[in-house]
C-alpha cells in the first residue's frame, strides 16, 4: 500500500512532544481511500449545510417575492427587512440571548459536575452500591410521572416558576450521559491508574480530579456539548415555567413563532372574520421567522469548534501521559 | 439486579408519601385560607374600602405586549378606585395557551381568571373536568351588568349541565359560512357571485377562471366544506341535520349531501381547479399572491372590508347560509373563574366592569391615549404602530364597547346587534356532548377522520371508491357507538328541557 | 440487626463514592422518583377537586386499564406498533452504522481542518426544527414547484404525487432522519475514537499491521463499549417515535397513515378532541413499560455474551 506524505498531519504529531515523524505515513489512508472518505464525507456534510444555507438566503429575501416565487436559491429580490425588523422590535431578542448563553454556560458546567461524579462513581468496580445507582439512573430513562406531576414538583415544591432555575435544573442531570459516561471511565481510565494514585496516598476526589478528568477530557467534552446543545436547543421547559417574556430563552422565542403559525393555520375555520385578522396581525413574516432561526444557530455552530479543540487537547494529554 | 428493583420501588414509594406529605401539607393552608376568606367575602359588604386590594392572577391569550407593565400600572389605578382590585395579566401566546393553562389547570396552580374557548383551552373540557367556578349565584349577585349587555342567547348557550362556568364576550353571536371571493378575477370575468349560493353552482365561475387564467388555482386550499350539519362533538362526523326535526343522530360521512360535496369536489379537482397536492398544502400564501378566486370563511358585519384591508385587494362574499347559533360560536371567547380562587366575588367585580365600562374596555385594549393610539373623535382611534401595545379585541370582553377605526362604519356595533338579533338557533344549541363514556371510539374514530377527511373535502381522492371505505373503518373504530351514546344524551337533554 | 451493622460499614468503606453520586441522587428523587407516582392518572379518571392535585388524584375513580383501550381496541393497533418498531429499529441499525461509520472516517481524514469543517456542517441539521425541515422536505417534494418533480420532467420521466404514495415513505423518513442524526450521532463515536490509548496503534504500526486491520482489531473493539451501551439506551426508547418527523415531515397527510402513523401520532390525534390526561400518561406508560422489558432482555443477552459491558 503506498501512503503519501502531507504537510498537515495528526494531532498527536503536530504536537512538538510527540516527535514520531517516522509514523506518520502509516497514519494515513492510502490516496485513492483519502479521496473516497473526503467525497462521501464532503458530499454528505454538503446536503447537511445545503437547507441551512437555504435558510440564510430566505432570511434575506424580499418578503413579496418569496410569496410570489416560493422557494429560491437566488432570489428575484434581496432584502434585509427581517433583519432590521427584528432588531427594531426591541431588546427582546438581546435579552434572549443572554438568557439562553446563562443557562447553557452554568447548566452545562452543573451537569459535567453532576454526572462526571456520579458516573465516575458507578463505573468503579469496587464501589458496592453501584448496581443499585446505575439502575436508579436507568429506571428514569423509561419511567417518568408524567407532565403534571413535574410540574407539580418543580412549581410547588421547589418553587422555580419563573425563574432562571426551571430552566436550568430540570435539565441538568441525564441518566443518558450518566450511561455513557460511565463506559467512558470504564474503557478509558484502566483501574491500574486510580491504583497508582491511591498507593501515593490520594483520596477518591484527589484521583478524580487530578488523575481521571484529565484523560477523560474527551467524553467530558462530548457530555458537555450535548448538555450545551440541550440547554441551547430547549423550549418546552420556557413553554411549562416562564411566564415573563424577560427570561424567554431564544429558542422558546423561535418556538412560540412556529407554534403561533401552526395554530392558527390549524384553526383557520374557528371564529370570525376579525378574529382571524386579529390573529394573523400578531404573525411575523416568514423570512423574519428564518432570520430568527439564522440568529438562534449561528452562535452555537461558532462554539461548535471550541468543543473539538477539546478533542483533541484531551488527545496529546493522552498521547504525552505514557 | 433484583435487589435494585426492590430498591428503587421503596424509593418510589417513600417518594409518594413524601409527596402525599408536601401537597397535603399546602393542601391545608389552601383550604383554610380559603374558607377564610369566603368567609370574609360574606361579611365584608361594608368594611371592604379599608382592606388591601385583592390582586387577581389574570391568563389570557395573545401575543405578549411589551408595554404591559405600563398599562397595567393604568389600569390598575383605576380598578383600584372602582372596585379595590389589583389585576395582574399575563398574556399567554396562541400556539402555547391550550397545552399551558391545561398543565396549570390541571395541576391546581392557583388563578383566578382565565380565557376559555371552543378552540383553545377548552371550555365544556374545563368545565367538566371541574376547573372552572359554577357562576350561576356569582352572576345575580355580581355581574348584573354582565347580563344586561350580553344577548341572553349567548349565556343560554354556553351552559354546561345547566350550568354557566364562563362569561361570554360580547361579540357575534351566530357564525355565518360565505364564499370569499377575489373580486379583481370576479370584475375581470364579469362573475354574477350571487349566484353562488350551493357548492355546485360555483361550477362555472371556476371553469372561467380557469380557462383565462390556467396557472391560477380558483379554489386555492383545503378550504373546509360547508355540510348543513349540526356537530355533536368538534372534528367527528357525528351530528344531526339542520333542518332536523326528529333529533336524529347520524353519521354524517354517510348522508346525501356529504356524498354530493365530496363528489363535486371531486369533479372540480379533475378540472384542475384545486392544486394537485391540495390535501397536503399549508398556510395562506394565495392572499398574498392573489392567485385565487374563492375559498371559504365565516363573516361578521363588515367583514368584507376588513379583508380587503388586511389583502390589500378587493374582497366580497356572498353567504352559503343564514346565520346560525351553534354551541361553537356562542363559547368562541369566554372568561372563566377557577374553581381555586379565593377571591370569586372580586373575580366578578371586575369582569362585570370589564363587560360595561368603556374606559377600562378601551384602556385594556389599545392601551394608553398618546403612547400607543392617538384619539380621534369621541369614539374612534388610531393606532400607533409598533406601539408596544395593542390586544386582540375578541379574546377579552364585550366588544361593544371599543372605540372604532377610522375606516370602521360609525354603525359598526349596531350592525352586529342586528346580525346577532338576526340569528336563528342551530338545532343542539345549549347541548353539550360528554363524551367520557366513548372517549376510547373518539379517540380511535378521530384518527379516521384525520386520515380520510382532508382527502375527500379537497377531491383528492376517489368517493365512489374510497368514502365506503373510510365508512367501513369509521364503523370498525366504533362511531355507531359515539352515535348511540350522543343519541342518548340528546335524548335526556331535550326530555329535561 | 447485624445486617443493618454490615451495611452501615460498606457505607462507611464507600462513603467517598457515595458522596459523589449524593448530588445526581438528589436530583433523581426530586425530578425523576418524587412525579413518578403521578403515573397512576394512567389507571384513573382524572376528576380535578379544589383541594389541589394529589387530592384531585386520591378522589377520581379507579377505572382499571380502560384508559388503555384506545392503544389496543383499534383495527390501526396492529398498524402504529409496526410501524413505530419497524422505523425505530431501522433507525437505531442504521444510525448507528452510519455513524459509526462517518466517525471513524472523519477521524481518519488527513486534513484536519477539512476534517473539522465536514464535522460542523454534518451537526447543523441537529439545529433545525422539524417544522423547518417539513419546509424543505415539501420543496422537494411538492407535486408542481418541487425540485425532484422538476427533475423528473427534465428528464422526460412523469411527475410523481409524493405525498400520496406511501411506497416511497419509508424511504424519505429513514433518509430524512439520518440525515438529521448522524452528524450528532457520531459525535460520541468520535470522541471515543480520539480517546484510545494511542500506543495500541503504535505497537500496531511498528507490527506493520495496515490502516484495515488497525481499524478492525483496534478502533471497533476499542468502541465496542459504547456502541452497546447505545444500543441498549436506544432500545429502551424503541417504542417512542419522534413526533415531529412522523406528523411534520409527512405533513399529516391522510393518505399517507398507513406508513407514517406511529404510537405518539395516533395518541396526539386521538387525544386532541378530548384532552384526556388519563390516557395520554396511559400511552406513555405503555411505551414505558414495553421499552423496560426490551432493555431487560437485551441486558440480559448481552451479559450472556460479555459481562463487563453490560449496563447492570
Amino acid at each position: 500500500m503506498e501512503h503519501r506524505t502531507v504537510i498537515d498531519s495528526h494531532p498527536s504529531l503536530n504536537n512538538p512532544r510527540a516527535p514520531r515523524k517516522k509514523l506518520r505515513n502509516i497514519h494515513h489512508l492510502s490516496p485513492f481511500w483519502n479521496a473516497m472518505a473526503h467525497i462521501g464525507i464532503g458530499l454528505f456534510s454538503l446536503a447537511c449545510v445545503y437547507p441551512f444555507l437555504f435558510v440564510v438566503v430566505l432570511s434575506f429575501t424580499d418578503e413579496q417575492s418569496l410569496a410570489k416565487n416560493g422557494y429560491k436559491i437566488i432570489p428575484e429580490q434581496w432584502s434585509v427587512e427581517a433583519y432590521t425588523y427584528l432588531f427594531r422590535t426591541g431588546n427582546q431578542l438581546l435579552r434572549s440571548y443572554g438568557v439562553t448563553l446563562f443557562i447553557t454556560v452554568v447548566g452545562t458546567l452543573l451537569t459535567l459536575v453532576i454526572v462526571s461524579l456520579y458516573a465516575y462513581a458507578i463505573s468503579r468496580s469496587y464501589f458496592h452500591f453501584r448496581g443499585f445507582f446505575s439502575f436508579v439512573a436507568f429506571f428514569t430513562m423509561l419511567f417518568g410521572g408524567g407532565l403534571v406531576p413535574s410540574y407539580i414538583v418543580v412549581t410547588q415544591v421547589l418553587h422555580l416558576k419563573d425563574t432562571m432555575w426551571a430552566l436550568i435544573l430540570p435539565m441538568c442531570v441525564s441518566a443518558f450521559s450518566i450511561l455513557i459516561m460511565r463506559t467512558f471511565f470504564k474503557t478509558m481510565v484502566p483501574d491500574a491508574i486510580i491504583e497508582s494514585g491511591k498507593i501515593d496516598g490520594a483520596g477518591e476526589f484527589r484521583v478524580f480530579l487530578y488523575l481521571v478528568l484529565p484523560i477523560s477530557l474527551p467524553g467530558l467534552a462530548t457530555i458537555g456539548l450535548f448538555a450545551a446543545l440541550g440547554y441551547w436547543n430547549d423550549w418546552f421547559n420556557a413553554l411549562l415555567y416562564i411566564d415573563d417574556a424577560r427570561l424567554l430563552p431564544l429558542q422558546s422565542l423561535l418556538m412560540k413563532v412556529e407554534t403561533n403559525i401552526q395554530f392558527i393555520l390549524q384553526n383557520a375555520g374557528v371564529g370570525g372574520a376579525a378574529d382571524r385578522t386579529d390573529m394573523v396581525r400578531t404573525l411575523p413574516a416568514e423570512t423574519t421567522r428564518m432570520a430568527m432561526v439564522v440568529l438562534a444557530t449561528v452562535p452555537i455552530i461558532f462554539a461548535y469548534p471550541f468543543f473539538q479543540r477539546y478533542f483533541v487537547q484531551g488527545l496529546t494529554i493522552g498521547a504525552v501521559k505514557e | 439486579m433484583r435487589k435494585s428493583v426492590l430498591l428503587v420501588l421503596t424509593f418510589i414509594m417513600l417518594a409518594s408519601i413524601a409527596l402525599a406529605g408536601c401537597s397535603s401539607g399546602s393542601k391545608d393552608t389552601k383550604s383554610s385560607e380559603g374558607t377564610k376568606d369566603t368567609g370574609t367575602t360574606d361579611t365584608q359588604v361594608t368594611p371592604e374600602k379599608k382592606e388591601d386590594p385583592v390582586t387577581l392572577l389574570w391568563y389570557t391569550i395573545g401575543g405578549p405586549q411589551k408595554d404591559q407593565d405600563k398599562v397595567l400600572t393604568e389600569v390598575n389605578k383605576y380598578l383600584q378606585e372602582k372596585i379595590n382590585v389589583k389585576l395582574d395579566m399575563k398574556v399567554i401566546d396562541w400556539g402555547d395557551y391550550s397545552q399551558k393553562m391545561q398543565v396549570i389547570a390541571a395541576s391546581g396552580e392557583p388563578f383566578d381568571i382565565a380565557f376559555t374557548s371552543s378552540w383553545a383551552f377548552n371550555y365544556v373540557e374545563g368545565a367538566r373536568k371541574g376547573y372552572f367556578l359554577e357562576l350561576d349565584e356569582l352572576l345575580n349577585q355580581s355581574g348584573q351588568g354582565i347580563k344586561e349587555v350580553l344577548n341572553p342567547a349567548f349565556l343560554e348557550g354556553s351552559k354546561v349541565n345547566g350550568h354557566n362556568y364562563a362569561i361570554p364576550t360580547n361579540k357575534e353571536l351566530p357564525a355565518q359560512a360565505v364564499w370569499r371571493f377575489n373580486k379583481n378575477l370576479v370584475d375581470k370575468y364579469k362573475l354574477d357571485i350571487t349566484q353562488a349560493t350551493m357548492l355546485e353552482s360555483l361550477a362555472p365561475m371556476l371553469k372561467a377562471v380557469k380557462a383565462g387564467e390556467p396557472d391560477v388555482y380558483p379554489i386555492p386550499s383545503n378550504i373546509g366544506m360547508y355540510l348543513p350539519f349540526d356537530f355533536a362533538l368538534e372534528g367527528i362526523p357525528v351530528g344531526v341535520p339542520m333542518n332536523t326535526t326528529d333529533f336524529k343522530m347520524v353519521n354524517i360521512w354517510e348522508s346525501v349531501e356529504a356524498k354530493q360535496v365530496f363528489k363535486t369536489m371531486r369533479e372540480y379537482y379533475q378540472a384542475g381547479y384545486l392544486p394537485p397536492d391540495v390535501a397536503t398544502k399549508q398556510g395562506n400564501d394565495f392572499e398574498k399572491t392573489g392567485k385565487w378566486l374563492v375559498d371559504k370563511q365565516h363573516t361578521v358585519p363588515f367583514a368584507d372590508i376588513q379583508w380587503t384591508e388586511s389583502m390589500k385587494y378587493p374582497i366580497v362574499s356572498t353567504p352559503i347560509h343564514e346565520p346560525l347559533v351553534f354551541n361553537w360560536s356562542v363559547t368562541g371567547s369566554m372568561q372563566a373563574i377557577s374553581a381555586k380562587t379565593k377571591y370569586p366575588k372580586q373575580a366578578m367585580e371586575f369582569l362585570n366592569l370589564l363587560n360595561t365600562d368603556k374606559y377600562l374596555r378601551n384602556l385594556i385594549n389599545n392601551g394608553i391615549e398618546g403612547v400607543h393610539y392617538k384619539r380621534l373623535t369621541a369614539d374612534t382611534y388610531e393606532p400607533i404602530p409598533d406601539s408596544g401595545y395593542s390586544m386582540p379585541s375578541f379574546t377579552l370582553g364585550n366588544m361593544f364597547l371599543l372605540d372604532k377605526l377610522k375606516a370602521d362604519p360609525a354603525d359598526k356595533w349596531e350592525q352586529y346587534k342586528k346580525f346577532n338579533d338576526s340569528a336563528k338557533n342551530a338545532p343542539l344549541l345549549g347541548f353539550q356532548f360528554d363524551p367520557t363514556n366513548v372517549m376510547t371510539e373518539i379517540a380511535n374514530v378521530k384518527n379516521a377522520v384525520d386520515e380520510f377527511g382532508p382527502s375527500f373535502n379537497t377531491g383528492s381522492v376517489d368517493p365512489e371508491k374510497m368514502l365506503p371505505k373510510a365508512i367501513e373503518k369509521l364503523k370498525a373504530q366504533g362511531i355507531e357507538k359515539i352515535i348511540a351514546e350522543a343519541q342518548k344524551q340528546l335524548d335526556a337533554w331535550r326530555a329535561s328541557k | 440487626m447485624k445486617g443493618l451493622l454490615r451495611w452501615l460499614k460498606l457505607v462507611g468503606r464507600n462513603k467517598a463514592l457515595l458522596l459523589m453520586v449524593l448530588p445526581g441522587f438528589v436530583w433523581f428523587l426530586l425530578f425523576c422518583y418524587l412525579p413518578m407516582p403521578g403515573a397512576l392518572i394512567a389507571f384513573k379518571d382524572y376528576q380535578f377537586s379544589r383541594d389541589g392535585f394529589l387530592a384531585s388524584m386520591i378522589e377520581s375513580k379507579w377505572v382499571g386499564f380502560k384508559n388503555f383501550e384506545y392503544l389496543f381496541k383499534t383495527e390501526d393497533a396492529y398498524l402504529i406498533v409496526r410501524n413505530t418498531l419497524l422505523y425505530n429499529a431501522a433507525f437505531i441499525i442504521l444510525g448507528t452504522l452510519f455513524a459509526v461509520l462517518v466517525a471513524i472516517v472523519i477521524s481518519e481524514i488527513a486534513n484536519k481542518k477539512l476534517a473539522k469543517i465536514y464535522q460542523t456542517g454534518m451537526f447543523l441539521p441537529h439545529f433545525l426544527s422539524w417544522v423547518i425541515v417539513s419546509y424543505f422536505v415539501f420543496s422537494f417534494l411538492s407535486v408542481d414547484k418541487g425540485v425532484l418533480n422538476q427533475f423528473l420532467t427534465w428528464i422526460g420521466a412523469d411527475p410523481e404525487f409524493w405525498y400520496t404514495e406511501t411506497k416511497f415513505w419509508p424511504y424519505i423518513l429513514i433518509i430524512v432522519n439520518l440525515w438529521k442524526g448522524v452528524g450528532y450521532g457520531s459525535v460520541i463515536y468520535l470522541a471515543a475514537i480520539v480517546g484510545i490509548d494511542k500506543s495500541y496503534f503504535e505497537a500496531a504500526m511498528i507490527d506493520g499491521a495496515s490502516k484495515w486491520q488497525q481499524i478492525r482489531n483496534i478502533t471497533i473493539p476499542m468502541i465496542t463499549p459504547i456502541i452497546v451501551i447505545m444500543f441498549i439506551l436506544a432500545v429502551g426508547g424503541i417504542f417512542r417515535a419522534d413526533f415531529g418527523l412522523f406528523y411534520q415531515v409527512p405533513r399529516d397527510t391522510g393518505a399517507l397513515y398507513s406508513v407514517t402513523n406511529v404510537i405518539d401520532t395516533f395518541v396526539y390525534r386521538g387525544l386532541k378532541v378530548t384532552g384526556n390526561i388519563g390516557m395520554s400518561t396511559a400511552a406513555g406508560l405503555y411505551q414505558s413499560v414495553v421499552g423496560f422489558i426490551l432493555v431487560l432482555v437485551t441486558n440480559f443477552i448481552v451479559r450472556k455474551i460479555n459481562k463487563e459491558q453490560a449496563l447492570f
